[in-house]
């Protein structure tokens, strides 16, 4: 049997001549850090703001109570994700293999204790909000649904003046206050502090006011304003005019296509094309084809092309 | 004045711009990264090695 042309290479036996990699490796680090710290010096780098809670329910109050209702009445995108926050639905799937299932809720998420009621129990108490609590937390799991259903009913016509939310009905139980204190907490800043600590002593967990702010309109109105959103190529984006990750332009590229950009289970499909294209990249060596690419192309020869010519001489 | 000391030279803040074409959607400052990646590929085959012509001129 024939060995490919890409395996059966005859031992290098011209000259050879000492490379000092160590060398390269300084001039290389140099170089680039001369650029960096240039480029830095010129340019500094994209710092925008982080967005707060606070932020949102001021500029977007509505939005803001509107969420919070989704969050006690089940319909927001967390509270129907799945896993890894809870199990209202199979997550994310690669054909017939429920993959984010399979790995469960490891980070539970409880939207209506998580968002609502626990931040609201760790407000200085006043006797009316003290009284709703009391209220829901005493009624049955029914009950509760029956005030919410009612204020959701009416949720379309809700206002907002002089810090209050107001909704036209009095069938709702205590939710209409837990919602107008929650509105106002979220305005003095005090819910973005309550949502961080409830992950314990160090600050640095921002997963709950993140899937808060992201199951209103106003985080993803602002993306889409920066050109941040998953439909906008946004995974290789900056803000500004800074320059972002260029490098990731095939996996944000699937999501722009067919059947991915009307997928719900893109994330892992994209990510299942990904895996598969390292799988390749990896295994190019053993690919007939793949690898006799270098072969055919010829760029070495430009690349040596002193060597070759001297050869051919 | 440390906020003015440490301030860029040149902002690149503000609106971004992008170019638009089908569903391409893409930076203009992740474009001129890219094409500085070609260029210095380019010149990277085509620039010859630091040294080579004062070598074979000691041969």
């Amino acid at each position: 049997m024939s060995e490919s042309p890409d395996v059966k290479v005859a031992p290098w036996t011209g000259p050879q001549r000492p490379y000092d990699i160590i060398k390269e490796g300084t001039i290389a680090f140099i170089v680039v850090a001369i650029l960096t710290i240039g480029l830095a010096l010129v340019f500094s780098s994209p710092d925008d703001p982080q967005v707060t809670v606070q932020q949102w329910s001021t500029k977007a109050p509505i939005d803001f109570a509107q969420t919070a209702l989704s969050e006690l009445n089940g319909t927001s995108g967390t509270a129907q994700y799945g896993a890894p926050y809870n199990t209202a639905s199979a997550g994310q799937q690669l054909g017939p293999f429920t993959l984010a299932k399979w790995l469960g809720a490891t980070i539970p998420v409880n939207t209506v204790r998580d968002f609502v009621v626990d931040p609201l129990t760790d407000q200085p108490a006043t006797p009316a909000l003290s009284k709703a609590l009391a209220q829901w937390k005493g009624a049955s799991s029914a009950q509760r649904t029956t005030w919410v259903d009612a204020y959701t009913k009416v949720s379309g016509k809700m206002t907002f003046a002089n810090g209050t939310v107001s909704v036209p009905t009095s069938a709702a139980g205590p939710v209409p206050v837990m919602i107008n204190t929650l509105e106002q907490m979220a305005r003095s800043g005090a819910l973005d502090q309550a949502l961080v600590t409830q992950n314990g002593f160090y600050t640095s967990n921002f997963t709950l006011p993140l899937l808060f702010l992201a199951d209103g309109s106003y985080l993803g109105d602002l993306a889409q304003q920066r050109h941040l959103l998953g439909t906008q190529w946004g995974m290789m984006n900056e803000t500004g005019n800074y320059p972002g990750q260029a490098w990731l332009w095939l996996y944000t590229f699937w999501y722009q296509v067919p059947p991915f950009s009307t997928s719900a289970n893109a994330d892992i499909q994209v990510w299942g094309i990904m895996m598969l294209l390292s799988l390749v990249l990896l295994l190019v060596p053993f690919i007939p084809g793949l690898r006799s690419i270098p072969r055919w192309t010829r760029v070495y020869r430009l690349i040596w092309r002193d060597h070759y010519r001297s050869q051919g001489a | 004045m440390a906020g003015s000391l440490l301030a860029a030279l040149v902002s690149l803040d503000g609106a971004g711009h992008y170019f638009h074409w089908h569903w391409i959607d893409i930076s203009y400052a992740n474009l001129t990264v890219i094409a500085l990646m070609v260029v210095t590929f380019v010149a990277a085959l085509f620039v010859p090695f630091p040294g080579r012509r004062s070598k074979k001129e000691t041969k």
